[in-house]
């Protein structure tokens, strides 16, 4: 099973087309996204908002890092991903305490605050301009250039893998299980004595840093990136990336990112119609198919057996 | 003079965002849910009047009902399909749900009316009265009136209208009121009009401030949010006082610290509101 997914997906590289690649790529990046926010809405149950702007962070931190103060390019994903997850754990100590449509509002206030300063500190982020230039991954004397997305691609894929993993493990872990209870009863969860506070934030900083991360590979690969990633908009796509697919599952996010990634691409000729395509099928998932998409798969696995 | 005008300023400002906010925490206490479709409906009812008046040829107040009337309207269907069905289910699912709500009428608002900015014009806009050195327009006046009308109405229908004692009812025991007697389905979609009229009454008024987009239903939503989470979720009066807190707050901040920061001043008010007094400024004591 694993071996033919892994085959399918490694099939396009052999036939090189590079807009495909490109395309699954962004699909790759998208789903290591999707799963970070999938840590806090689906495992946590907490929705939060904030968390385009850690992606952020993430990308602007290893770019500035690289370009300003010339960090060794291996160094500097690894410092955004860490700059992230001081500051998640900074907002999630001070907010987690708070559940609920509080929590969202608190995430979205955070958010929006480092939206603004990305925005308006001018000297170091060239605000709304954006950093371009950005320097890529490489490997030259293996003539590798992880900005190609031939090179790019199995890099990505080989990175979701292992988050994929990782996640697995994470689900059937003690850590993972009692994330499971906080969501669903957090005095139930307390009276076991599983510390809830302290459960939601390991939870919430790896989320975040995770999230750092992601964001550091697409400021390399695209090497262009402005304070758009933090916006609303970035932020309404990963939730519908996790919702559609399906939240708290394994596969989910990385199936509403492929959705995402391809029918966005398959309706850009609609405008800002695609836009309403992607409202609906929220809506339609949240009112009718609160699991997500792989709940269908796994419905059909029920009735066959 | 210059800090008279901008405490002027702040104060209309402010009562523009109560307007706002007065749907949104009507819509919290009385339905539980934390409606980010809320600017959407303030967005529709500003492209409603101006259209109302470019298209019908309608003038300003008669556009302005007529908007009002139409997205009153529209709440109760939103109502119906979005909300009504999920009543029964966690909070966090009716968010998901308004946020979806919310992407949908932007994008389509955006897809019909194209994202070019209109302006709404309004004879009020131009007109201005001068005190001294102080100005204000005619509809920061009108807003503030208008405004301050409105509340009085609110506050005294939900205090002293059989309706109003119903919706009460339903937000403090949904069960318990169900069991009197009360229609509390009926409840839901009436108090989800009216917040939604108010809604677009206040993207009527406040609307010829700003330039009008598609997306302007973020930023309303935004004000509204911090306004609310200010007063206490839930409260008309602690909305009344969060708004012109706010709009003060930004006024003064704007002019002496820095314009470009001016939006991040609510967001931190709503930070340290939320880690002090999570359950509002204005609230005492712990209600739920």
């Amino acid at each position: 099973m694993h071996a033919v997914a892994t085959g399918l997906l490694l099939l396009p590289l052999a036939m090189g087309n590079d807009y495909v690649l490109h395309m699954l790529t962004l699909w790759a990046l998208y789903s290591l996204l999707a799963l970070s926010l999938n840590i806090v809405v689906g495992f946590l149950g907490e929705l939060s908002f904030g968390h385009a702007a850690f992606f952020g962070v993430g990308a602007y931190t290893s770019a500035l890092l690289v370009m300003t103060w010339h960090w060794p390019l291996w160094l500097a994903p690894l410092s955004g991903a860490g700059l992230a997850a001081l500051l998640g754990w900074l907002i999630g100590y001070v907010s987690l305490r708070i559940v609920g449509p509080q929590f969202a509002i608190l995430t979205l206030g955070f958010g929006a605050i480092v939206l603004t300063i990305t925005n308006y500190w001018v000297d170091v982020t060239r605000g709304p301009m954006g950093l371009s230039q950005i320097p890529a991954f490489a490997l030259p004397s293996w003539g590798w250039d992880f900005s190609q997305a031939r090179h790019m691609y199995p890099l990505a894929l080989l990175l979701l893998g292992v988050v994929l993993y990782g996640c697995h493990v994470l689900q059937h872990s003690r850590q993972g299980r009692a994330f499971v209870a906080v969501r669903e009863n957090p005095e139930l969860a307390a009276s076991v004595g599983i510390n809830v506070f302290r459960t939601k934030l390991l939870g919430f900083v790896v989320a975040t840093a995770l999230a750092g991360f992601t964001g550091a590979l697409y400021a390399h690969y695209l090497r262009v990136i402005t304070p758009d990633v933090m916006s609303l908009t970035y932020m309404s796509a990963m939730l519908i990336m996790v919702v559609i697919g399906g939240k708290g599952s394994l596969y989910g996010p990385v199936l509403g990112a492929l959705l995402y990634t391809f029918l966005l691409e398959a309706l850009r000729s609609t405008g800002a119609w695609r836009m309403v395509v992607f409202a609906a099928l929220l809506i339609t998932c949240v009112v009718f198919l609160p699991s997500g998409l792989v709940s269908l798969w796994r419905r059909r696995k029920e009735a066959t057996t | 003079m210059l800090f008279l005008q901008q405490l002027l300023n702040g104060l209309a400002n402010g009562m523009g965002y109560v307007l706002i906010a007065v749907g949104l925490t009507l819509v919290f206490g009385v339905l539980r849910i934390v409606n980010f479709a809320h600017g959407e409906f303030y967005m529709l009812g500003a492209y409603a009047t101006y259209f109302a008046m470019s298209m019908a040829g309608l003038s300003y107040i008669p556009a302005l009902l007529l908007a009002t009337l139409l997205v009153a309207g529209l709440g109760l269907l939103a109502n119906h399909f979005f909300f009504a069905p999920l009543q029964k289910e966690h909070e966090f699912t009716m968010l998901l749900s308004s946020l979806g709500l919310a992407l949908l009428l932007a994008h389509s608002a955006e897809a019909i009316f194209g994202a070019d900015p209109k302006y709404l014009d309004t004879p009020y806009a131009d007109a201005t009265l001068d005190w001294g050195n102080i100005t204000v327009t005619e509809q920061r006046l009108l807003i503030v009136g208008v405004a301050s009308l409105l509340i009085l109405f609110v506050y005294a229908f939900i205090r002293y209208t059989r309706m109003g004692q119903m919706m009460q009812a339903t937000a403090q025991h949904p069960e318990g009121a169900a069991l009197t007697g009360i229609n509390t389905r009926f409840v839901h979609s009436y108090t989800f009009a009216l917040a939604c009229a108010l809604a677009a009454l206040s993207g009527a008024l406040v609307g010829p401030t700003t330039m009008l987009f598609p997306t302007v239903g973020d930023w309303a939503v935004l004000k509204g949010f911090i306004v609310v989470v200010m007063g206490g979720l839930g409260s008309i009066t602690g909305a009344l006082l969060g708004g012109l807190i706010l709009g003060v707050a930004e006024a003064l901040g704007g002019s002496y610290i820095s314009m470009g920061f001016k939006d991040a001043i609510g967001y931190a008010i709503i930070i340290a509101v939320l880690l002090w007094r999570p359950q509002g400024l204005f609230t005492p004591g712990a209600r739920r």
